[in-house]
């Protein structure tokens, strides 16, 4: 009988999955207290959403019909209770300004931000992992030198700078890329990836040079002071052999966390890159709700950033757990 | 013989240096630059220029780098935006540095429930995308640079308080640590005694890759109309209203981009040097 | 809100030459391009702090930006009547269109309007007296600027027969016609189509008569139409599909014509662009005659302006020819009164205006024992610019300056509030007595006036009632006096619209010139081909 018990444990048993339910359970608490932070911020001194919905020179008296159109009268935690009863059936208001269902003017963009961060995820870390690896099989050659540089200085530009820079050159002078303007894929999947490739490198390149930074410190560091490289090394195995089966293998566990960490970077980086290149995202969607006030708009775009960002720090978390075998074997 | 031998020395341990002093010296010379200069050039004011001095090029009588449309002096401007991006920084760093080190020093040595609270909140916050809550406080307070300051210091302490804590944790094994607890030492003791002075060095690396990340972001609220309100200037500010013109009067936004990158650079440079001295790479 | 060229000024005379030495960009006198071709499809660029914001979508009578948002409108729903002229912007007049004729009867005071027979909207439902009537009602009660301010009699929009809506006035109103191009009246939606969509749905995928349909629209950011096959006008419109799209100013719009993912842009105006552009043998620009100058609104109700002396502190400190001169290197005329040089009743100067006096206003300012303005106006690039150019004017004469800037909508809820104090913006229209005329702007029953005084109020119904050009102007003339003499509101430069296409397409209001009946100037989309 006792084999029974001790037979292999099953997918919902074993230490990963636990870790798995307990992630999960903790990203829940994550996004309710994004939405409450948010609806919190959205409801900062000064004055109330109706004063800023109305501007500054509203009377009070026009403040008070509105806020009593739009149910603002009601306590803070009895409207914020509303909203996420509302928010998790999909329903995230109406927009004060349009009218639209913010849920639909959400659904309408999702497509083109994702796509843009998506884009520049594969770009910068596809470019970052070559790099770094050929950095650091010998560092402190030409090679490394010049990385490690170009990517030194990548990090130090803004990306709206560069996307100027890049409009310039690669749109106006060179007429390669459009400046401006979205084809969905469904119309044109070439025409869709050109008016993305100015966009997605413009957030790409400052996170490639991130992201080879770290991996190339952290390859390097563990090529230097590991044991386990020296044993393997003793046993003759070749010098790129040891970098990519033995030090990427550790270094990735890093680079894993650092990439879902920076998701959010990643995403806060389209709302000023969807800007610039006139693209219909959801960044675009809330600036343009910052500036008509619209802030039922706003908060639904905050929340959906954060949601999504928690979301990409989970996954991370779970690929580490999946991957490694320390934790998948419950011994730590 | 002697000399011959003495040489090589010095310069290695002059370069051993250099990756250090060559970014801070950048670094002392935008500052100065930007505290001093104005009165030391007498230059005129960054606002309130004649409107009839506008458009001019670069080395015009008395504007070295030129005027904006309104006929104030690009080169006061650089220098007064200057001031607005660094204070922001170095306020935002500040904030992140005390808050966030004392929050991430506390949970990391108190441990338990008070760590696991203080965590989760930043946790919370932490899962911002920086720019879009930035962005979302700046609406909500509307733009001004405490705001900008206020709104920004809501993602420098989670940061900074992560590190703290890490740094903290990493303390607690150490002999004179164990020591102090035996002894009964009173925990504020401990924390101002022995951790504050421990986990300085990494808050401050952390700081000098912190004032790029502020200097960077505080542009961007600029640029999208939300952070320092015009016609006061920032970087930001300067360059989102030159790349209206851009094409046509391109040394507008040359000039703060340029300075912009200098001074970000510097920061990197310096934050990435002190970190490899740190962690002994 | 901008640019306003006088087309007579000798200045742009001289820089016309030398567009034309440029390769020919010189606009208007276009020689002819040949014969209209069809098809192609052309992408439209408007600025998203002006034409290019749409938040509340595109229905005529639930949308606020009507006014800005002209050329979609258009293109949509056509238009009862347009505004046609001349290819350089002479003999401007304001013909029929969907409507076959107007006829005033009764002194003025009715307006019978007879609708084109055969027209039918899109949804093939008719387009007849009894869908205009039905239009027309939801109309006047609009919260637009562009809402029409007709003095509607009791019951005043009735019709006669299935092709005549008759409006009713309660006195003369013969500006009326003149006016109508840019009120949301002009633009007629389904009403079958509006009961079966909802308000809602209706206002983001409107269905009209006009030459193009809505394929999608993306509110502020991106509106698809296609060619309607049942536009009224045989072989109209010549383009397959129109597209609009938003952009965040003049410099990226500039960026993305040269890098040919659009074909035109309305209504530049930062004047370093202006004069790159009309040196670049790509691009076709056309400065549109200038109508609607600048003015500093004042409210006089409430706040610092109700008191006198402080309106003619603003008069004696606001110097808008250093501005004219500074950031817009002398393109534009200065203009004391209501109207431009592009417009009907042009008076260049008024007699007693308070011109630039900075000791004048210093005193006036000790005498007030201080002054605190807030100034406001449009998120749009050169608005911004010449609101920093008066905040240093007049701080210069001690005068404590808050500045704000608004979205179009949101600014439509501040005067609507009453409590803002001086706005920068623009007064005057074509014909005065239309749009964002000098009623719009000044007269006591307008929610965008700071001015109550019954008797401005006076001159200006009866000016808008005339049908006599002589005695109209005479009217306009003594109102402009008035409005100067009581310091009502400092009046700036008369700025012109420039707009932009690409080699290859042409069209009225586009690459002629047409006097913008509001800001930009109504181009005729159905008319706008491309050489294929």
């Amino acid at each position: 009988m006792t084999t029974v018990t001790r037979a292999a444990p099953t997918l919902l048993t074993s230490p990963g999955a636990r870790l798995v339910g307990k992630r999960l359970l903790m990203a829940v608490p994550i996004v309710i207290g994004v939405s409450i932070v948010t609806f919190w911020v959205l409801n900062l001194i000064p004055g109330s959403a109706a004063q800023q919905l109305l501007g500054p020179e509203a009377t009070p008296a026009q403040i008070q019909a509105l806020e009593a159109r739009l149910g603002l009268d009601r306590p803070a935690p009895v409207r914020y209770l509303a909203w996420l009863g509302g928010a998790v059936t999909g329903d995230l208001g109406t927009s004060l300004v349009s009218g639209q269902p913010v849920a639909g003017l959400l659904g309408e963009r999702l497509a083109v931000s994702g796509e843009l961060v998506m884009l520049a995820f594969v770009i910068s870390l596809g470019l970052a992992l070559p790099v770094a690896l050929l950095a650091a099989h010998r560092p402190g050659r030409l090679f490394d030198r010049v990385s490690m540089l170009v990517s030194i200085t990548g990090l130090s530009v803004a990306n709206y700078v560069l996307a100027l820079l890049l409009v310039l050159v690669f749109a106006v002078e060179l007429a390669l890329f459009p400046a401006i303007g979205f084809v969905p894929l469904t119309e044109s999947v070439g025409g869709n990836l050109q008016g993305m490739a100015l966009p997605a490198a413009a957030i790409a390149f400052p996170l490639f040079c991130f992201y080879t930074r770290f991996l190339r410190g952290d390859l390097v560091d563990q090529l230097q002071g590991e044991d386990y490289i020296v044993t393997a090394r003793a046993k003759g195995i070749g010098p790129w052999q040891v970098l990519l089966r033995h030090a990427f293998r550790n270094s990735a566990f890093g680079l894993i966390t650092v990439v879902g960490l920076n998701l959010g970077t990643l995403i806060g980086a389209t709302v000023i890159i969807e800007q610039i290149f006139a693209l219909p995202g959801i960044g675009q969607l809330m600036l343009q709700a910052i500036n008509t006030r619209d802030f039922v708009v706003v908060q639904a775009c905050v929340v959906l950033f954060a949601v999504v960002a928690v979301v990409a720090n989970l996954l991370a978390d779970l690929l580490y757990a999946v991957l490694d075998p320390r934790i998948r074997y419950g011994s730590r | 013989m002697a000399v011959a031998e003495v040489a090589p020395t010095v310069l290695r341990y002059r370069l051993r240096y250099l990756d250090v002093l060559v970014p801070a010296t950048v670094i002392a010379v935008v500052v100065l630059a930007c505290l001093v200069g104005p009165a030391l050039f007498a230059l005129p004011e960054p606002t309130g220029g004649d409107v009839l001095e506008s458009y001019m090029p670069a080395l015009s009588p008395g504007h070295l780098l030129g005027t904006d449309p309104n006929g104030n002096d690009t080169l006061s401007r650089l220098l007064h935006g200057g001031r607005s991006s660094l204070l922001v920084a170095v306020a935002v760093n500040l904030l992140g540095l005390v808050v966030g080190g004392t929050l991430g020093a506390v949970s990391g040595h108190v441990g338990g429930l008070t760590d696991t609270v203080i965590m989760r909140l930043l946790d919370v916050l932490i899962a911002f995308p920086s720019l879009v809550l930035t962005l979302a406080v700046a609406q909500s307070l509307g733009p001004s640079r405490t705001n900008t300051i206020l709104a920004l210091a809501f993602f420098s302490v989670p940061a900074f308080a992560r590190i703290a804590r890490a740094a903290t944790l990493r303390l607690r094994e150490l002999p004179f640590m164990v020591a102090g607890q035996l002894c009964g030492t009173p925990t504020p003791r401990i924390l101002l005694r022995h951790v504050a002075p421990n986990i300085a060095p990494q808050l401050i690396t952390f700081g000098m890759l912190g004032m790029g990340i502020v200097i960077v972001i505080e542009g961007a609220l600029s640029f999208l109309g939300l952070g320092i309100p015009p016609p006061a200037p920032s970087w930001g500010n300067m360059i989102s209203q030159g790349q209206q013109s851009l094409s046509a009067t391109p040394s507008l936004v040359v000039w703060p981009c340029l300075t912009l990158f200098v001074t970000v650079l510097a920061f990197n440079l310096l934050g990435e040097a002190l970190r490899a001295r740190w962690s002994g790479r | 809100m901008r640019r306003r060229l006088q087309h007579v000024s000798l200045v742009l005379a001289g820089l016309l030459v030398l567009a034309g030495c440029g390769g020919g960009a010189g606009p208007a006198a276009s020689a002819p391009a040949g014969p209209p071709q069809r098809g192609g499809e052309v992408t439209a660029l408007e600025d998203q702090g002006f034409a290019g914001g749409w938040p509340t979508g595109l229905d005529p009578a639930t949308s606020t930006t009507g006014g800005a948002n002209v050329a979609q409108l258009g293109a949509i729903f056509g238009g009862l009547f347009v505004l046609r002229a001349d290819d350089d912007g002479g003999n401007a007049k304001v013909v029929p269109n969907q409507a076959e004729s107007a006829e005033f009867a009764d002194d003025g005071k009715t307006l019978r309007i007879t609708i084109r027979d055969g027209i039918t909207f899109s949804d093939g439902t008719p387009f007849d007296a009894a869908a205009v009537a039905f239009n027309f009602t939801r109309d006047v009660g609009s919260t637009c600027t562009c809402a029409p301010r007709w003095p509607l009699a009791q019951n005043g929009i009735t019709t006669e027969g299935a092709r005549t809506v008759v409006l009713r006035f309660t006195r003369p109103y013969a500006s009326v016609l003149n006016s109508f191009p840019v009120t949301n009246a002009n633009w007629i939606v389904s009403p079958t189509a509006l009961n079966a969509a909802g308000p809602d749905a209706f206002k983001v995928k409107p269905v009209g008569a006009g030459p193009f349909v809505v394929v999608s629209n993306q509110l502020s950011s991106s509106l698809v139409l296609e060619r309607n096959p049942r536009y009224f006008k045989p072989g109209l419109p010549y383009l397959d599909k129109l597209t609009f799209t938003s952009i965040g100013g003049d410099q990226p719009a500039y960026q993305a014509l040269l890098a040919g993912q659009a074909q035109t842009y309305e209504g530049l105006n930062t004047t370093p662009l202006l004069q790159q552009a009309q040196t670049n043998d790509r691009l076709t620009v056309t400065v549109q005659p200038a109508t609607s100058p600048y003015v500093i609104q004042l409210n006089t109700k409430a706040g610092p302006f109700a008191d006198e002396r402080a309106r003619q502190a603003i008069y004696y400190a606001t110097d808008f020819d250093a501005i004219a001169k500074g950031l817009f290197k002398g393109l534009y005329p200065v203009s004391q009164s209501f109207t431009g040089p592009g417009g009907l009743f042009h008076e260049q100067t008024v007699p007693g205006y308070r011109t630039y006096d900075p000791a004048k206003a210093k005193q006036l300012v000790s005498e007030l024992g201080g002054l605190t303005v807030n100034l406001g106006t449009l998120r749009t690039y050169v608005a911004q610019q010449v609101m920093t150019a008066l905040q240093t004017q007049w701080q210069e004469a001690g005068i404590t300056v808050k500045t704000d800037i608004y979205e179009l909508s949101n600014l439509v809820q501040s005067f609507n509030s009453g409590q803002w104090q001086a706005m920068l913006q623009t007064a005057g229209a074509w014909d005065p007595a239309s749009g964002v005329g000098v009623a719009f702007r000044f007269a006591s029953t307008s929610p965008f006036s700071g001015v109550a005084d019954p008797q401005l109020d006076g001159l200006l119904d009866q000016a808008a009632a005339t049908l006599d050009a002589e005695e109209r102007a005479a009217l306009y003339r003594q109102a402009g006096a008035y409005i100067s003499e009581k310091s009502y509101a400092p009046f700036g430069l008369a700025f012109a619209p420039a707009n932009l296409a690409v080699r290859g397409v042409h069209g009225p209001g586009l690459t002629t010139k047409i006097p913008p009946i509001v800001v930009n100037a109504g181009i005729l989309w159905d008319e706008v081909w491309r050489t294929q």
